[in-house]
């Protein structure tokens, strides 16, 4: 049983990025109830982009670059990781504004869009930085690995769990405590109400696809240096988030939380046993979900369901 | 603006104008292709594709039920053919009839776990199903051939009484294939035409009250699922006869995205002719598009992103608007008065 | 004879009793009204009996056969047909094709890949001759989604009559409509019982008490009351539950 626990370990662990990627995505599904299938692609765009700011790519030939550059890394990552997530944000504004045409018509045609803007952002991270697998670079205090009761943890993955837990419950406290979050968790239950009250509903859509995509952008920096940097990541992103959202419940915080949680242990341990299938396990566990039980632990019903 | 509900014309009977200049335009392709500077493997590789893309319209566009992992039934048939070729025969019709089957057979499975669903859930269990598909195909090695490929399929010889066709030559394999396209599009124009074309619309457009007035749903979109699956079966025997090999990538999201794009594009929700117009589009978007830029994907991509917002009704309907049309006129030249009426 | 007929008809969606305790009875050829106030369960109740939900207890005989828990398209071939309160029609087609999927002669033939559609002669008089019924003849070969409100409203009927019942469900026709043409739909309810047994869900007083032979009232999720409308009119229950005066 103790050799499971790294294994148990490492699902929480992504498990807990997971939620980070299904909150984003269930924000937009609240809020919009368009399915975002160019969510994997803005996580892919966040990671992508974190490494280039880290690495001064398009501007290292001019003064701020070399000044840049000279900084630490510690300085520099911290500075992607929030660099990367803001880009990513601005990018699925856009892809908002994109979207407009489609509100109010049947779900195909946000379904299609978001499918079409997920092979254009991969294709345009492809030309942007090839499409070879790339390594994010890391600061030496959350490299390595460190001994604890007999067993090796990863230190970056701790850090990553940890920082993954800190914006989670930032995005709580956002969302119960601060007015606009308010807003945003009414809009999730009756967009037209936002009208009605007053609030400026195209505004409150381009900023909650805004946070959506740089919670996205933000876990795929984190997830980087576990995964890999590939253009085509998008997909192995978008399928967990459904399910995510479906086994949860659509709209409920803590019900997509709890379900990350569920996923990623399935794919830790499923790991352990047949590591060449575990990602495979998800696309079965969607089936099994979507065919039999599609409204979740506690959710509500939406216009997903047709 | 045109719908796939419009009334035909000339209801049922193959013989309209776009079918004569369709079937024209294949017959002859070897003969022109060149001529405008393409060439024969292309026009084989649009042939095969318009086959797959108007099975695949029989369920994206007639039925309203869209499947994203689509590529998945390519490649069974890519695979079952090549399989085939080298464990049991070497024989053409078997490898195809196999194809087909084995494309069918794929098809029911997964048609049976999802026909309960429409929308949204059901595009994500079409996804589910094609991943899984896919992933197999690059895991099991030893069926496969894994990354890569299953390779050396032959393209057997095409044997009718006396004659023997060496189908190694690619103008004589066009042909082959355009002769299995022409069947294949003229029995698909008479199926959507019939009254199971129009039950198939019926569902698309409102599933409740087809129900109601007694059509068991679930088996019609079942039965649509597999029978697209089979076209796409049949597609893709040709498809691993063309490439003389078989790899997984055909079943890749990105493969099974591109025929959502191409349907969409040409036109497929609104014509049946949708399909041809968007395959050939792709096709010279691909290799016209791609010998001046590296960036084509890119520039397709964001072509379709466009087409979804400004004009879903695709390259089809947009033609369709350039004709002169009578205002007010009810949907078809059915009008008030059809024809052969008796008595 | 009872045609059709429920009995202790039992309802929940998850931990909400929407229908309680269901019993009616309907006579060949009679009207039988379905009245209540708003969400007593009257259109759940019509689900229920024609298989959209299955009911969670209780028993539906038609015709002398049981039909609890049969699928709506079985329900629908046995010769139940109903509308639809929010209208559901085929709103890409022609009101002509509308009409003739819901022909039992179309419908057999549904499965062929040769049969003719639009220029099969007898399918189309069918179909025309259903149109004529609810007056809609003349716009035939007009888009469904093009029609304006009274028109789909017959359209709807129409749809339903077309599938050659033995009963009819209309759930609250008059919905939407005005004077006139709730006057012409009281007519042609009234054609139709000459034809067809009627199930008829209302909000519009005056037209149920009307047209009715029986009602049952519903208030919720349970039948508090059912008779002639004379002896309804009487009944204290029914005017506690503040369904008004009826002139």
């Amino acid at each position: 049983m103790l050799d499971l626990l790294p294994h148990i370990i490492n699902g929480l662990t992504l498990g807990l990025l997971f939620a980070l990627i299904a909150l984003g995505f269930t924000l937009i599904v609240g809020v919009m109830e368009v399915i975002n299938l160019a969510h994997g692609s803005l996580f892919a765009l966040g990671a992508y982009l974190a490494l280039s700011t880290i690495g001064a790519d398009w501007f290292a030939d001019t003064g701020f670059g070399t000044w840049w550059l000279g900084l630490s890394l510690e300085i520099r990552y911290a500075l992607a990781l929030v660099a990367g997530p803001i880009l990513a944000g601005l990018a699925g504004m856009a892809l908002e504004v994109c979207l407009r045409p489609t509100y109010g018509k049947a779900p195909l045609y946000g379904l299609l869009l978001t499918f079409g803007a997920a092979l254009v952002i991969e294709e345009l991270i492809r030309l942007g930085w090839g499409t070879g697998e790339q390594s994010m670079p890391v600061p030496q205090m959350i490299n390595g690995a460190f001994w604890m009761a007999g067993l090796i943890f990863s230190k970056y993955k701790v850090f990553a769990a940890g920082f993954a837990i800190l914006v989670i419950l930032a995005i709580w406290l956002f969302l119960e405590k601060t007015p606009y979050g308010a807003i945003i968790k009414a809009g999730s239950h009756d967009s037209e109400m936002i009208r009605a009250l007053g609030h400026d509903l195209g505004r409150l859509r381009l900023l909650v696809f805004g946070l959506g995509a740089a919670m996205a952008g933000l876990a795929g920096v984190i997830m980087a240096p576990i995964w890999g940097l590939r253009p085509h990541v998008g997909i192995d992103v978008v399928i967990p988030a459904f399910l995510i959202i479906v086994v949860g419940g659509v709209g409920s915080f803590w019900g997509a939380v709890i379900a990350a949680l569920l996923v990623g242990l399935s794919v830790g341990i499923s790991g352990a046993y047949a590591p060449a299938w575990s990602m495979m396990s998800m696309y079965l566990l969607l089936i099994a979900v979507v065919g039999f039980r599609a409204r979740g632990l506690l959710g509500r019903k939406t216009a997903l369901e047709a | 603006m045109i719908t796939l509900s419009d009334i035909p014309a000339r209801a049922g009977s193959p013989g309209t104008p776009a079918m004569v200049l369709f079937l024209a335009l294949i017959a002859t392709a070897p003969f022109w292709l060149e001529a405008i500077g393409l060439y024969d493997y292309l026009g084989i590789e649009i042939a095969i594709w318009i086959l797959f893309a108007l099975g695949f319209n029989l369920l994206f566009g007639y039925t309203g039920l869209h499947s994203f992992g689509h590529g998945a039934y390519l490649g069974t048939g890519a695979y079952a053919f090549g399989l085939f070729q080298h464990h049991v025969a070497l024989s053409l019709w078997g490898g195809l009839a196999v194809a087909v089957l084995a494309g069918a057979l794929a098809g029911a499975l997964v048609g049976a776990c999802i026909s309960h669903r429409r929308g949204i859930y059901y595009a994500l269990m079409t996804i589910g199903f094609g991943q899984v598909f896919w992933f197999s195909a690059i895991k099991l090695h030893g069926l496969t051939g894994g990354e890569d490929g299953l390779l050396g399929i032959p393209r057997p010889d095409l044997v009718l009484g006396p004659w023997r066709v060496d189908l190694d030559d690619n103008t004589a394999f066009f042909w082959f294939v355009a002769l299995l396209l022409g069947l294949a599009v003229v029995g698909l124009w008479r199926l959507v035409t019939a009254p199971f074309g129009r039950v198939l619309q019926a569902i698309r457009q409102n599933e409740t009250r087809a129900r109601f007035i007694g059509y068991d749903v679930w088996r019609t979109k079942w039965i649509a699922f597999t029978l697209s699956a089979a076209f796409a079966g049949l597609a893709g025997g040709l498809f691993a006869m063309a490439q003389e090999s078989a790899y997984p990538d055909v079943m890749s999201l990105h493969q099974s995205g591109l025929i959502v794009m191409m349907v969409l594009v040409g036109g497929g929700l609104v014509s049946f002719w949708g399909p041809v117009l968007g395959v050939v589009l792709y096709f010279i978007a691909r290799d016209v598009l791609g010998g001046l830029t590296e960036t084509w994907l890119l520039w397709y991509g964001l072509m379709f992103v466009v087409m979804v917002m400004l004009r879903p009704e695709g390259l089809a309907g947009m033609l369709h608007t350039l004709r002169p049309r009578r205002p007010n006129a009810p949907i078809a030249s059915l009008s008030a008065a059809p024809r052969q009426e008796p008595g | 004879m009872a045609i059709f007929e429920a009995r202790n008809i039992q309802k929940r969606f998850g931990a909400h009793i929407v229908l309680e305790n269901i019993s009616l009875s309907v006579e060949t050829g009679t009207v039988h009204g379905i009245m209540g106030p708003n969400g007593a369960g009257k259109t759940t109740c019509f689900h229920v009996l024609t298989g959209y939900h299955a009911a969670d207890a209780g028993t539906i005989t038609f015709d002398g056969r049981d039909i609890t828990g049969l699928k709506p398209h079985r329900i629908a071939r046995l010769g139940i047909a109903r509308s639809f309160q929010m209208m559901s029609l085929f709103d890409d087609a022609a009101v002509v094709e509308n009409v003739m999927l819901a022909l039992p002669a179309f419908r057999t033939k549904s499965a062929s890949a040769f049969a003719r559609v639009f220029d099969d002669a007898r399918l189309r008089s069918a179909a025309l001759a259903v149109l004529d019924q609810v007056g809609l003849a003349e716009r035939a070969w007009e888009k469904a989604a093009a029609l304006p409100y009274g028109d789909r409203r017959a359209l709807e009927i129409a749809v339903a009559l077309a599938a050659e019942p033995k009963i009819l469900f209309l759930d609250e026709p008059t919905s939407g409509l005005g004077t006139d043409a709730t006057r012409r739909l009281a007519r042609l309810i009234r054609d139709l019982r000459q034809r067809y047994t009627i199930v008829l869900i209302e909000h519009d007083m005056a037209f149920l008490f009307e047209l009715a032979d029986r009602i049952s009232v519903i208030h919720w999720g349970q039948v508090i009351a059912e008779g002639t409308p004379s002896a309804l009119k009487a009944n204290k229950w029914v005017a506690r539950s503040a369904l008004g005066e009826v002139a």
